[in-house]
């Protein structure tokens, strides 16, 4: 069963030491698994023996300020700072009050995203300095969270999972452990149709929206004296930047799969109201990057269960 | 300690004489009952200790990030109490160990920082009469569920212990001048990384400190919990929570799983 469950090429990621206590925690004893009981037990039946509960974090200062201002009347479109997306709108009504918006546009914050993988990779780097610190194959149940601490400014990253080694094969070449989100039950389905673990993925898009006098006035959901239906319309410049803040997540996710797979990828976009109109959409996509290393087993004819939960 | 409850209660004694009787108490579910019979144990009680504690305060610099040793101490020491009493309870019943323990902290509005911490589970015994409790002679405790307690039996685990560390931190307000020099950059800031993943560490060290008295080859269902309690947000419980766990066999009596795909979701 442990097949599959091989070594990958080693990176540079540069990272700190380990605290003197977490280095006497993979010394001594006991194992520590974060896994539940019914995780625990399909790993073992795997052949995948815990050896720790592994940690990587990064706290990063935090602030969402934008580059660029309000456009107001006679500002002009932001250019320059992003890299990628960038699309802008102009007054139709051709009116000039210190009120109206005569521009707005949408643009790919991309020193957020930047930042966000600097805390991200970080902490995931670390974790896996954890788990190769406890001699594992690899690391199966992660979890991910980023959280602002306390009234800092500071957000931190955090990533946790379960290391484990395959037992009886030999101690891991100089690779890094593969990673998953996936644990015992989930896993083994899937290391069953053939897809063995690479590394967990993720990455996220940010996207500025600076609403024009159109945007404006809809999200208002009043029509002004703009002749605009207060009933039900599309706003242009927000579903651009709804379409954009995730095809630019699917794009980058692409660069960091090289060739493998996206397997049980989810996709939570959140929008932080800024002022009417005006937001700041974020869309991280996660999943277990995952390689093909035997042919499809069909696997059994789906049946309904009765079970004592 | 001198003046510490030492003895149960007069209406503890009595509902556990009744108990003794055969009547049984039980906060498991019908499913939990069915397994926890069906892999030889018979619960015996529902079983509780708790502790009021003053936890205290401790001055911490305003621009350092250290561990607040008292509060620790404080912490660890009043969940320890809660849970030796519930044992004691366990024990009062001839349990062979607790399961299904949950462990929470009240705040009361009497109490300026004071806080009750409360142990409770289900005591349960083994039908063969062979004795299930731990190294130290005390029944085990755990927070497994009936389900859990029932896997990890086939996998050739038993349960030895409820196992905790927790490390009570300080964060470092960052200053003017601090704060100023990384402005408009979304940056680092590896004093706090550090001092968090070391705060961290130092309880998960502890909890595995307790695992190792009692001779446990691991601890299963980690959990690590973040709690600012009423100190404001710049101090900090890491709380981790275990449950350690022996191999007694190596036979594995855990039906070889089935890949299954189930019609419902």
């Amino acid at each position: 069963m442990a097949d599959g469950l091989g070594q990958l090429p080693a990176d540079d990621g540069q990272v700190p030491d380990l605290p003197e206590a977490a280095e006497r925690r993979f010394s001594e004893g006991a194992f520590t698994s974060g896994l539940t009981v019914p995780d625990f037990a399909a790993c073992l039946q795997m052949g995948l023996e815990p050896v720790g509960y592994v940690q990587g974090f990064c706290v990063m200062q935090w602030q969402w300020y934008g580059m660029g201002s309000p456009f107001g009347t006679f500002g002009s479109p932001f250019s320059g700072g992003t890299r990628g997306y960038t699309e802008s709108w102009q007054c139709p009504h051709g009116y000039v009050s210190a009120e109206h918006r005569g521009w707005g546009q949408n643009y790919e914050q991309s020193w957020i995203e930047d930042a966000w993988h600097q805390g991200f990779d970080g902490a995931y780097s670390r974790m896996l300095e954890e788990a190769s610190a406890a001699g594992a194959h690899g690391v199966v149940g992660v979890t991910d969270t980023s959280q602002p601490l306390g009234d800092l400014g500071v957000l931190e990253f955090r990533v946790q999972g379960t290391a484990v080694k395959v037992a009886g094969a030999a101690p891991p070449a100089d690779g890094r452990p593969w990673t998953t989100y996936l644990a015992g039950q989930r896993l083994a389905k899937s290391i069953e149709a053939g897809l063995a673990p690479v590394s967990i993925a993720a990455t996220v898009a940010s996207v500025r929206v600076w609403a024009y006098c159109v945007t404006e006035y809809l999200t208002e959901g009043s029509s002004g004296s703009w002749g605009y239906q207060s009933a039900a319309a599309e706003i242009d410049q927000m579903s651009k930047a709804h379409m954009a803040v995730r095809r630019i997540a699917r794009e980058q996710i692409r660069g960091r799969l090289d060739h493998d797979s996206l397997h049980g990828a989810s996709m939570i976009t959140s929008e932080r109201e800024l002022g009417q109109g005006d937001a700041e959409l974020q869309c991280i996509l996660r999943g277990n990057r995952v390689r093909r290393f035997k042919a499809f087993d069909p696997l059994p004819a789906p049946r309904p269960t009765v079970r004592l939960l | 300690m001198s003046d510490a409850p030492q003895d149960l209660p007069e209406g503890a004694s009595r509902r556990l004489e009744e108990l003794e009787k055969g009547l049984f108490t039980s906060d498991l579910s019908v499913n939990e009952f069915l397994l926890i019979k069906e892999v030889g144990f018979h619960p015996l009680g529902f079983v509780m200790g708790s502790s009021i504690y003053h936890t205290g305060i401790q001055t911490r610099k305003w621009g350092q990030s250290q561990e607040l040793t008292k509060l620790t101490g404080a912490m660890y020491e009043a969940r320890e109490l809660a849970m030796t009493r519930m044992e004691e309870e366990a024990a009062e019943l001839g349990a062979d160990g607790v399961v299904g323990v949950r462990l929470d902290v009240n705040y009361y509005e009497w109490g300026k920082d004071a806080a009750e911490f409360i142990a409770v589970g289900t005591a349960v015994k083994a039908e063969s009469g062979v004795s299930h409790r731990n190294k130290l002679g005390k029944p085990f405790t755990s927070d497994l569920s009936g389900q859990d307690f029932w896997t990890l039996m086939q996998t050739g685990y038993i349960p030895q212990g409820l196992v905790m560390g927790t490390c009570v931190y300080h964060i470092a307000h960052r200053g003017l001048g601090q704060t100023l020099g990384s402005a408009g950059q979304n940056v680092e800031l590896p004093n706090f990384t550090q001092a968090l993943y070391e705060a961290r560490e130092l309880a998960m060290t502890r909890m595995q400190d307790e695992a190792n008295e009692l001779d446990a080859s691991g601890i299963v269902g980690v959990r690590l919990e973040e709690k600012s309690h009423q100190w404001g947000s710049h101090t900090i419980e890491f709380l981790s929570l275990g449950t350690a766990v022996v191999k007694t066999s190596d036979q594995v009596t855990l039906p070889t799983p089935l890949t299954i795909i189930s019609l419902d979701n």
